[in-house]
């Protein structure tokens, strides 16, 4: 077993721009054998960069790396993943088209190659061992990657990540993506491999987390370190004050016990899908936040799919009642002043090659008309108020939002709906990878929006969130509500998690 | 958030390499709208001096005129197509069909009005068959093209007959030609593009559509309608093409739109847009790349080259001009941050 405490990283005086955008600015730290390391900072703070770098994903811009003590300067990934150095990355790793096993082996089919031709057989059954080894038996590795979801695509990176044995692995921004269970799983994972000697790397926006799995915390602010801060002098507080360099004032969530009004707006009569949702009935209220909760697999994303027209409801119907216009589709509930914010960003909700000003404008070319024209005056009005309002960090609205970080794509996308107006928003999984800073700023969104009399689905997998935001909660299993909990009652999340299991 | 103010004062202590700057400068957005431009002045220039000056006759600028008003009609009008990330390459085809019946039309008629709105009917008529396949029975355009293109061959060449040709008398083509109606018809359906392209919401729709089809119909928008547009759109360009082609040669031939689905990509490549659709596409590209297009064919040829070369060089510049523009996605996916 290797010794512990010995340096097994090391950056030192690491640059790295974008273009004019500094990412990273002199960085200089060290990952030692049998430590769990954090990383931790607000949104374009420049944790996934450094870590990308060290995993060649990219190259640094100056500055040097060693590795088990020799210079360390990885071409791609394969270079890393062979010499050790394993990541899984904060979006989506594994290609939908191909099958399970072909995305465990990506790139590695070289060993399953009899002549021309490449043994499936071998590859499939290596895969189920690679399932196995991180304790995963419902993944059927012959099976296309697009029938599992997000979170069982993840589960599936993390083997292929931990098939190679790696000495240093790096858990981008993935445990938001997962349930308690997939965070069990990787929790596990990295305290075997922190006991066995080797080294752990995690980038979480979830601060509870980060204390209670790290072993050293490393703050980082605008590509420069802050602090480096041992187990035994963690202060959520502290933490919390370095990694936005300002106090963090008092309220996270909303404190009020406002009630909502007895309208109902939005209404699920009934509706059955093609998954999921068997006779599924809700009500939405004027001014109501109403919550969904419960593991990723119950049924609640579907149910946000659905209210919004986009999974197909075959039988009973969503009905937006002030004039029974019935939601048979996208078009028809964005017409009638729905908003909808995807769980998958990147591919659902924006438009990544278009600008932010092209994105958030996407929402308003029925409102920004002068007759059959656009008026380019007053659509410019429409994006820099919520460029200003949100506090986009970018150079220009006229920058590509792929160029963007999670934080700030995010605020695109809730830049765009609030430019709509649209009076009902459902959210799906809103703060998904994005830190605290952008968190509290969207809750206080969320707040404003139904002050303003506006209202709001919010579907979530973390709990705090849903406490803390909404007037009604509605818990769900196996595409049922097995709960119903009001925000003038009080509750806590152990009854919770007894209505989800 | 103070970190806008930092990077800017830290702009001055950057050091960035040659590829980093060759980056800033690729997605500056005025680079993309001018590059095309810069290209097309290039080209003058170089043929301009290998020519000594000959390039630069009154009857060779013409020629070039007229051949780069059909590519750049065709091309404005395909632009709508491309931007919506689909491809149809059998405008030429469509072109040949459009103008025989313009000019079977004509010639049973006597009417000039007659043979223009049947030419652009007939063009109107097939680019919306060719969607309602696509839309409908839920074939790739491209696919559908490569069908179609065999079939309206095939019917033209039934309907020109033994002969290969048809002929309009010369004194329509050089009436039409001298009252102006090939500058003014391609004007206003130029400006017309322009307009519906960058200040109408279906143009804006068309764009967001071709650059993320789940995220634009998540926002309300339809593909199926946005698709027609695309497709009646370049129809009514290529019909008036169909009637420019007639004018140019006082005749319509089995050969009449050989090769325009080629040049038209290429002229709207050398445009700046991308043929995979999405926000880098623009109106006016398919001007200046049919300008730049035709430049270059009558370029290489005066100073020398072979056609057949000319095909060879064109078909290198095409490839060249299609890797710069695309944007690969790596192997693995990976984030940029910043």
């Amino acid at each position: 077993m290797p010794e512990k405490g010995k340096v097994l990283a090391e950056v030192k005086d690491l640059c790295k721009n974008f273009g004019v955008t500094i990412a990273l600015s002199h960085v200089d730290f060290a990952v030692k054998t049998g430590e769990i390391r954090g990383l931790i900072g607000e949104n374009g703070s420049g944790k996934s960069t450094v870590s990308s770098i060290i995993a060649g994903l990219q190259p640094p811009s100056s500055g040097q790396m060693f590795y088990k003590d020799k210079p360390w300067r990885p071409k791609d990934v394969l270079e890393a993943q062979e010499a050790g150095i394993g990541m899984i990355v904060q979006e989506a790793g594994t290609i939908a088209g191909i099958s399970v096993a072909e995305n465990i082996f990506l790139g590695n089919y070289k060993r399953f190659k009899k002549g021309p031709i490449i043994d499936r057989r071998a590859m499939v059954f290596e895969a189920r061992k690679a399932l196995e080894k991180i304790g995963v038996t419902d993944i059927n590795p012959a099976l296309p990657t697009r029938m599992y979801d997000m979170q069982e695509r993840k589960l599936i990176e993390i083997a292929k990540c931990m098939y190679n044995d790696p000495e240093l692995l790096i858990v981008d921004e993935t445990t938001t993506a997962l349930s308690q269970t997939g965070r069990d799983i990787i929790y596990k994972i990295m305290h075997d491999m922190a006991d066995a000697g080797k080294a752990v790397m995690i980038i979480s926006h979830d601060l509870n987390e980060m204390m209670e799995q790290c072993d050293t915390l490393t703050v980082l602010r605008d590509g420069v370190i802050i602090d480096n801060i041992a187990k035994a002098d963690f202060d959520p507080d502290d933490i919390k004050q370095k990694m936005v360099g300002r106090e963090i004032k008092g309220h996270y969530y909303r404190v009020d016990n406002d009630g909502y009004k007895e309208e109902v707006v939005l209404k699920a009569d009934c509706i059955t899908t093609m998954h999921s949702l068997l006779c599924f009935d809700l009500e939405l209220h004027k001014q109501e936040i109403l919550g969904i909760g419960g593991l990723s697999d119950c049924g609640m994303h579907t149910v946000g799919r659905a209210l919004y027209g986009l999974d197909q409801v075959v039988d009973g119907q969503v009905v937006l009642t002030k004039d029974g216009t019935v939601v048979k589709n996208a078009q028809v509930a964005f017409k009638n002043g729905l908003g909808y914010v995807s769980k998958n960003r990147d591919t659902e909700s924006l438009e990544l090659n278009a600008s932010i000003y092209n994105n958030i404008a996407s929402t308003g070319y029925d409102k920004n008309n002068m007759g059959p024209f656009i008026s380019p005056r007053r659509e410019k009005a429409y994006v820099d108020k919520q460029v200003k309002a949100l506090m986009i960090k970018c150079q220009n609205a006229y920058q590509p939002v792929r160029a963007l970080s999670g934080g700030n794509k995010q605020k695109v996308v809730f830049g765009k709906w609030c430019a709509d107006d649209a009076d009902i928003l459902i959210l799906d999984c809103p703060t998904r990878g994005v830190d605290i800073g952008v968190k509290a700023a969207m809750y206080q969104l969320i707040y404003d929006m139904k002050k303003q009399g506006k209202s709001i689905i919010m579907i979530s997998e973390e709990l705090p969130e849903l406490m803390g935001m909404c007037d009604r909660l509605l818990i769900m299993r196996d595409g049922e509500v097995s709960g119903e909990f009001f925000r003038k009652d009080g509750y806590d999340d152990r009854t919770l998690i007894e209505y989800m299991i | 958030m103070n970190a806008t103010a930092s990077v800017k004062t830290n702009d001055r202590e950057l050091h960035l390499s040659l590829k980093e700057r060759v980056e800033v400068i690729r997605s500056n957005r005025y680079f993309l709208m001018i590059f095309p431009f810069a290209m097309l002045a290039l080209m003058i220039v170089i043929f301009g001096v290998a020519t000594q000056g000959r390039f630069f006759k009154p009857s060779v600028l013409k020629g070039i005129l007229s051949q780069a008003i059909i590519i750049g009609t065709c091309a404005t009008g395909v632009a709508f197509i491309y931007s919506n990330g689909n491809l149809d390459i059998s405008i030429g085809a469509v072109l040949g069909m459009a103008s025989t019946l313009g000019v079977l039309a004509y010639n049973a008629t006597g009417s000039v009005s007659v043979f223009v709105l049947v030419s652009v009917g007939t063009a109107l008529a097939l680019m919306a068959f060719n969607c309602t396949m696509s839309v409908v029975c839920h074939i790739k355009t491209i696919t559908v093209a490569i069908v179609v293109t065999q079939i309206y061959g095939a019917i033209t060449t039934l309907l020109i007959g033994g002969a290969g040709k048809i002929e309009i008398p010369y004194e329509v083509s050089s009436g039409m030609e001298d009252g102006g109606f090939r500058y003014i018809a391609f004007f206003a359906y130029f400006l017309f593009c322009v307009v519906i392209y960058h200040y109408t919401k279906v143009g804006r729709e068309l764009r967001f559509l071709g650059g993320n089809e789940s995220c634009a119909q998540q926002t309300g928008m339809s593909n199926a309608k946005a698709t027609y547009i695309s497709f009646l759109m370049t129809g009514l360009g290529v019909g008036l093409a169909a009637v420019f082609s007639v004018i140019d040669v006082s005749a319509v031939s089995v050969e009449t739109g050989n090769g325009l689905g080629m040049d038209v990509m290429l002229a709207t490549v050398l445009g700046g847009m991308s043929i995979f659709g999405g926000a880098r596409s623009n109106a006016y590209a398919g001007l200046v790349g049919a300008l730049t297009v035709a430049a270059l064919n009558k370029g290489l040829l005066m100073v020398g080259v072979s056609s057949a070369l000319i095909q060879g060089i064109r078909g290198v510049i095409f490839l060249a001009l299609v890797y710069l523009n695309s944007e690969r996605q790596k192997l693995l996916p990976s984030r940029v941050q910043f």
